[in-house]
C-alpha cells in the first residue's frame, strides 16, 4: 500500500524547474566527454606521470650503469640495486595502469567497481614506498654532490665508503617514507576505508536482505 | 542515421540514447542529491559515466545497462564522498517550491533508508525487474542467496588451490 502511493508521488514528480535544471542540448557535448571521477579517485594522470618520470630515470641509469660496469667503477653495486628498483617501480606502475583500466571501470556492476576501487587505492598507497626507496638513492646523490662542491675531503671519505653510504640511503628512505605517512598518505588511506565500509555495508545489507 | 556518424568527435548515437535516458538519470538523482547544485553535480557526471561506458563498451553489453551501471556507480561515489565530507547540516533546498515539497515528501517516505534499499527501490519505481539489480551491482538476487553461497563455498572447496593467503594477496590482484 504504501510502496503504491509512493510510486504515485514518484509518477506525478514535478519536472526540474529551469533554472536549476542542468543544461542538456547544447552543452551535453561538453557533459559527455568530461572525466566523471573526481580527482581522488582518478589516478590515471598521476600514474602516467609516474611513469615517465621513472622511464627517463631507468633510462639514465641504465646508461650509467653501463659505463660503471665497462670502467670497473666503485658505484656498481648501488647502480645496480637502483636498477632493479626502477625497473619493478616502472612494472608495477604500468601494471597498475592496465589494472585500473579508467575508460571501462564504471561499466563495471557496483561491488565489482568498489573492489577494483579499493584495489587500485590500496597499490597506490603501497606504491609510495617504492618512491620513499627511490628518493634515497637521488636524495643521496644529491648529498655527494653538494659535498663534492663544498667539501672534496668529506665527498672522498663518503664515496669510497659503502657502510656510510647504505645508512645514509636507509636514513633517508626511511624518513621520506614516514613524511609520506603522515602527509599525502591519509587522505588515500580514509578515501580507501570510507569505499569499503560502504562496500561491505551494500553486501551486508544485501545479504540481511 | 547511421550509427558511426560523428559530430566534433561526439558520436550522435550516444547523445540520442543519453537524450532519451536521461529522465532516468534525473529519477536516481532524486534518491541521493538534498541540493539543487548536488543534483546538477551528479547528472552530470553520471550521464560523463554513461557515455564513457557507452564508447568504451565490449560487444556483448547491453546499452542500457551500461546506463544504468553509470547511475549506480555514480550515485555510489556520491555518498562515499558525502559521508567522508564534513558534518553539515543536511536538508532538502531547491528553488522551485513545487520540486521541494515533492523531494520533502520523497525524503520523509523513504526516511533514512541504506542505499541498497534506495537502488532497489529506484528499479521498482522505475518499472524495471528488481533481478536486474544482479546485474547492476554483481550481488547475488536474495532468493538464490542462500544456494548459490552453498554452492559457491563447496566449490571452492573442491578447486581450492593451497596458495599462501599473502602471496595470493599480493600477486592476485582481484
Amino acid at each position: 500500500m504504501e510502496l503504491k502511493k509512493l510510486q504515485e508521488h514518484w509518477d506525478s514528480f514535478p519536472e526540474v524547474s529551469m533554472e536549476e535544471r542542468p543544461v542538456l542540448s547544447s552543452d551535453l557535448e561538453k557533459i559527455v566527454v568530461k572525466n566523471p571521477l573526481s580527482d581522488a579517485f582518478y589516478l590515471r594522470r598521476r600514474l602516467l606521470a609516474r611513469i615517465i618520470i621513472f622511464s627517463v630515470l631507468w633510462i639514465v641509469n641504465a646508461v650509467q650503469l653501463r659505463s660503471q660496469w665497462i670502467s670497473d667503477g666503485p658505484d656498481i653495486s648501488e647502480l645496480v640495486v637502483l636498477f632493479g628498483l626502477l625497473t619493478y617501480c616502472l612494472y608495477f606502475h604500468i601494471r597498475l595502469l592496465f589494472f585500473a583500466d579508467y575508460p571501462t571501470l564504471l561499466s563495471l556492476p557496483l561491488i565489482s567497481f568498489l573492489g577494483k576501487l579499493e584495489t587500485v587505492l590500496d597499490k597506490y598507497i603501497l606504491s609510495f614506498r617504492f618512491v620513499s626507496g627511490l628518493s634515497g638513492f637521488y636524495l643521496l646523490a644529491l648529498i655527494q654532490y653538494l659535498l663534492w662542491t663544498w667539501n672534496k675531503g668529506a665527498h672522498e671519505t663518503l664515496s669510497h665508503n659503502d657502510w656510510y653510504k647504505w645508512l645514509i640511503l636507509i636514513f633517508i628512505s626511511v624518513s621520506v617514507d614516514i613524511l609520506f605517512l603522515h602527509s599525502v598518505i591519509p587522505k588515500y588511506r580514509k578515501l580507501l576505508a570510507g569505499v569499503r565500509k560502504y562496500r561491505e555495508g551494500i553486501q551486508a545489507k544485501a545479504q540481511y536482505k | 542515421m547511421n550509427n558511426s556518424s560523428k559530430k566534433g568527435g561526439f558520436d550522435v548515437d550516444i547523445r540520442s540514447l543519453l537524450k532519451i535516458q536521461h529522465k532516468k538519470v534525473y529519477a536516481i538523482c532524486r534518491l541521493f542529491a538534498d541540493t539543487y547544485k548536488e543534483h546538477q553535480f551528479l547528472f552530470t557526471n553520471i550521464m560523463a559515466a554513461a557515455s564513457q561506458n557507452i564508447r568504451g563498451r565490449r560487444e556483448n553489453s547491453d546499452k542500457q545497462t551500461l546506463v544504468l551501471r553509470a547511475c549506480i556507480n555514480m550515485a555510489a561515489l556520491h555518498s562515499i564522498t558525502t559521508e567522508m565530507a564534513p558534518v553539515v547540516e543536511r536538508s532538502i533546498q531547491f528553488k522551485s517550491p513545487d520540486y521541494q515539497r515533492s523531494m520533502t515528501r520523497l525524503r520523509q517516505s523513504i526516511g533514512e533508508a541504506s542505499d541498497y534499499e534506495k537502488f532497489r527501490l529506484f528499479l521498482e519505481l522505475e518499472k524495471m525487474p528488481v533481478e536486474e539489480l544482479t546485474h547492476l551491482t554483481g550481488l547475488p538476487h536474495s532468493k538464490h542467496v542462500s544456494g548459490k553461497k552453498k554452492e559457491k563455498e563447496a566449490g571452492l572447496r573442491k578447486t581450492s588451490f593451497n596458495f599462501i593467503p599473502y602471496l595470493k594477496r599480493q600477486l592476485v590482484w582481484n
